[in-house]
């Protein structure tokens, strides 16, 4: 008996080394370029958020399914007006190198990222908080910034108007902590491996510069005990060739952008390993309003009117993405469907065109779009299906940059457009308001749809804003200024022996929910 | 000869202060800036921005300000990857990018220049028709088409070395391989076709004459003179391989100097783009220089001009 219950032991033993042994592997991670800079507040990209979320903890954070959950923040309550956040951290917080973090940590974390000086290029996603965009203007002093600590544990938020999604909106790097003392000690060095001081469940070990950046668990994380894994390591694979090769050689256990053309090999030789779910997003094509003959809605309708989504998700993408006749992406949550005109209807768009006038003489248009071998084929396809009524495409591809600063300048007929983020409606339908800057690359302009939108943004019950919103986006949609068309599908390949990992509409995994099987 | 050197570093000089000027004000013609995203910034933001990176500042002001920090040995900071000054990036991708390139081209030295010997030695036998057609083949194959196919077959499939990456030497191996694999085949029709113009020489004539062997021949006087034009080579070459290192480094995601180039040319990284230019004008300027400098070791004639001329 004795001897059996030895073995036993022997075997938990044995078994227990093998586990703790296999969470020492290192997780190799493909990331679809290179972080531009590991400073939360100075982040421009999602390929440096990818890391970030992993280095850093935010007031709020996300499960493993992209769900908004407490982060340095216990709990929080919103005043009556929905003007003022109070936010209460948890006891436990400290920075990497044991230091207490505390309500003050967050005060200095908002005033350096909208201090003038830090020039934070996305300092502006916190404008909602009262005084932001002024004292990042220079024209208040930081100190005028609506964020307080009332002890160190209180974290008091005021905003100019109500913002129901704030929560959301705090996970963003931006709103992430930075150490005062860190920085006061190393000055801008206080972001290289040897100094490096951070509140996630990761510390920064080592970065090679375009080859991979090296995270190792965090010890004194307030949920230390759960991050399984040791080591994390994001490589920038600019190339999804690059990447796949990678991971098909053992050398990646997760890549998030395999390329199109293998999909249908994947599922039928790494099915379990194809992790791909709709990405909170939008593409669509946006006409430049205020250039003729598209300052015309004739014109705008009879072309939207002439597309056929399923056959451009269905036939021409097929991985599964999502046909969309809204700006407001139907997988966010509060989505509301618009009632519109968008069903393809041929002689409905040709007759348009012959009431605008350009029937007889056939009209060209120039459809901008990004050099992209995945997504080529949807402008060629949108380029016949403008054919069949009557009008001439050319082609115009570009780099990412080249394109997007084509449309901020204004400088398009129609073009391509993309915009991903958030799971509300109003972080898409909003890019329509006239105030909102380049974002609104067609300058369009209504404003039933500017006075709707505003009366939105001074409401704090979400579900009075949706409503209100939906009206406004209704508004938008007959008129036409974009052409909405669908949701993007994201791309993944992930080891079956790495868990943790679950498919989300963000597209971001935290590491400390990894381990090994 | 202190003298032809002092007007080669006179040249360098004057060459690398046109090669800054130019790309200095070419890249800023370029449409777009190292700020630019899929939404423009708001005003202020710009304006942050811009005073940060002293942007704000009349062109011919910041083209004063980066030659006085040149000079200094600073290469700016870099406008995209902000953790790191351009010279922290240099350091990081010369050597990588060097190794890579040093590899290559002695790889392609050596095989190029036995296969060229062994080619000429049996002029119009098989083995010279053999290594032609091998030479060829290998011209064909521009680290374009080689770089995916050795992933595919060496790494992916056989799995005997990595598709990426250079953490340790193995990573070495297929970069350096694809990067030489046109530079063989230029090595060695080179060698073979001077081999060849080198034998028919009096001298070789008169060797011949002397009763010394063919190896003697070969070893003490032809594969002497015919290594001139080969060696000549080295300096284009040794260019054209930094060049289209940029390639190889995208394909095997190496952490080199061409790829910070062009990632840091996407993106408008101006101080990097600008970095990586002088560091590749130098090197090109620096390896002609040497290979002028070697000439006269190697061939008498030439000592002979560059004393008459001065």
């Amino acid at each position: 008996m004795r001897l059996t219950r030895l073995v036993a032991m022997c075997n938990l033993v044995l078994f227990s080394c093998s586990l703790l042994a296999q969470q020492d592997r290192i997780v190799d991670i493909g990331n679809a370029g290179e972080p531009g800079t590991l400073d939360p507040h100075l982040y421009f990209t999602n390929l440096e958020e990818h890391i970030l979320k992993d280095l850093f903890m935010g007031l709020t954070t996300m499960d493993p399914q992209g769900a908004i959950i407490p982060g340095c923040a216990e709990n929080w309550h919103v005043s009556s007006d929905q003007l003022t956040w109070t936010f209460q951290l948890r006891k436990d917080l400290t920075w990497s190198d044991g230091e207490p973090l505390t309500a003050k940590d967050f005060v200095f974390g908002f005033q350096r990222l909208l201090n003038p000086e830090t020039a934070a290029p996305l300092s502006f996603f916190l404008y909602s908080l009262k005084n932001a965009k002024e004292v990042n203007a220079g024209t208040l002093p930081i100190d005028q910034l609506g964020v307080t600590a009332t002890d160190n544990h209180t974290l008091v938020v005021e905003l100019t108007q109500p913002f129901p999604f704030l929560p959301e909106r705090l996970l963003y790097p931006v709103a992430y902590p930075v150490p005062r003392h860190a920085l006061e000690l190393y000055g801008k060095d206080w972001i290289k491996p040897q100094n490096w001081v951070s509140n996630g469940a990761f510390v920064l070990n080592e970065w090679r510069p375009h080859e991979f950046v090296e995270l190792a668990r965090n010890s004194k994380f307030y949920e230390a005990k759960n991050v399984r894994v040791k080591t994390v390591r994001y490589y920038p694979i600019v190339e999804a060739v690059t990447g796949y090769n990678r991971y098909l050689a053992d050398e990646l256990d997760v890549i998030s952008n395999y390329p199109s053309g293998v999909h249908e090999t994947l599922l039928a030789d790494r099915a379990q390993e194809v992790r791909n779910a709709p990405l909170q997003s939008i593409m669509y094509l946006v006409f430049n309003t205020q250039v003729e003959p598209f300052d015309d809605v004739r014109v705008r309708k009879a072309l939207a009117l002439a597309i056929d989504r399923e056959l451009i998700v269905e036939r021409i993408l097929g991985l599964g993405e999502i046909a969309s006749t809204t700006l407001s992406p139907p997988v966010v949550d509060h989505h509301v469907p618009v009632v519109y005109d968008h069903e393809r209807n041929l002689d409905a768009a040709r007759l348009l065109l012959a009431e605008a006038g350009v029937a007889d003489s056939p009209l060209n248009i120039e459809l901008r779009h990004i050099s992209d071998d995945e997504t080529k084929d949807v402008y060629v396809a949108i380029s016949s299906m403008w054919r069949e009524i009557g009008v001439d495409t050319s082609l115009h591809h570009s780099t990412l940059a080249d394109h997007f600063g084509n449309l901020n300048q204004g400088n398009f007929e129609v073009a391509q457009a993309g915009w991903f983020g958030e799971n509300n409606p109003e972080h898409y339908i909003e890019l329509l308001w006239s105030k909102i800057g380049a974002a609104n690359y067609g300058n369009y302009e209504s404003v039933a749809f500017d006075n709707l939108l505003e009366a939105a943004k001074q409401e704090g019950d979400v579900e009075t804003r949706v409503k209100i919103l939906n009206q406004a986006e209704t508004i938008a949609l007959r008129e036409y200024p974009v052409i909405p068309l669908y949701v993007v599908i994201t791309r993944n390949l992930v080891n079956p022996e790495l868990q943790g990992w679950f498919r989300n509409g963000r597209n971001l995994h935290p590491a400390r929910y990894f381990y090994w099987n | 000869m202190s003298r032809y050197l002092l007007n080669r570093l006179l040249f360098m000089v004057v060459t690398l202060v046109a090669v800054v000027t130019v790309v200095f004000f070419l890249l800023r013609l370029t449409p777009g800036g190292p700020f630019d995203g899929e939404r423009a910034l708001p005003p202020e933001i710009e304006q942050n921005l811009k005073a940060k990176y002293n942007l704000d500042a009349p062109l011919h002001v910041q083209y004063f300000d980066y030659v006085l920090d040149l000079l200094r040995g600073d290469l700016g900071p870099s406008f995209r990857q902000k953790d790191f000054s351009v010279n922290e990036l240099i350091l990081n991708g010369l050597p990588i990018s060097l190794t890579i390139g040093a590899l290559a081209l002695s790889f392609a030295l050596c095989t190029g220049s036995l296969l060229g010997v062994i080619a000429a030695q049996h002029q119009n036998s098989a083995w010279d028709n053999g290594i032609r057609l091998f030479s060829t083949a290998c011209l064909a194959l521009p680290p374009l088409v080689s770089g995916p196919l050795l992933v595919l077959l060496v790494a992916v499939t056989l799995k005997w070395l990595p598709a990426g990456g250079i953490s340790t030497y193995k990573h070495y191996v297929l970069p350096a391989l694809a990067l030489s694999i046109p530079y063989i085949a230029a090595f060695a029709r080179l060698s073979r076709s001077s081999y060849l113009d080198v034998v028919k020489e009096p001298f070789v004539l008169t060797a011949k004459a002397k009763g010394l062997s063919s190896l003697q021949i070969s070893t003490r006087h032809v594969l002497r003179s015919a290594s001139t034009p080969v060696l000549s080579f080295i300096g284009p070459a040794a260019a054209a391989l930094l060049a289209g290192s940029m390639i190889v480094e995208e394909i095997f995601s190496v952490p080199g100097l061409g790829r910070f180039f062009v990632q840091g040319a996407i993106a408008r990284d101006y101080t990097l783009v600008l970095g990586a230019v002088l560091v590749y004008a130098f090197l090109i300027l620096l390896f002609n220089l040497i290979i002028d400098l070697i000439y006269p070791l190697l061939d008498p004639r030439v000592k002979d001009r560059l004393a008459n001329a001065a």
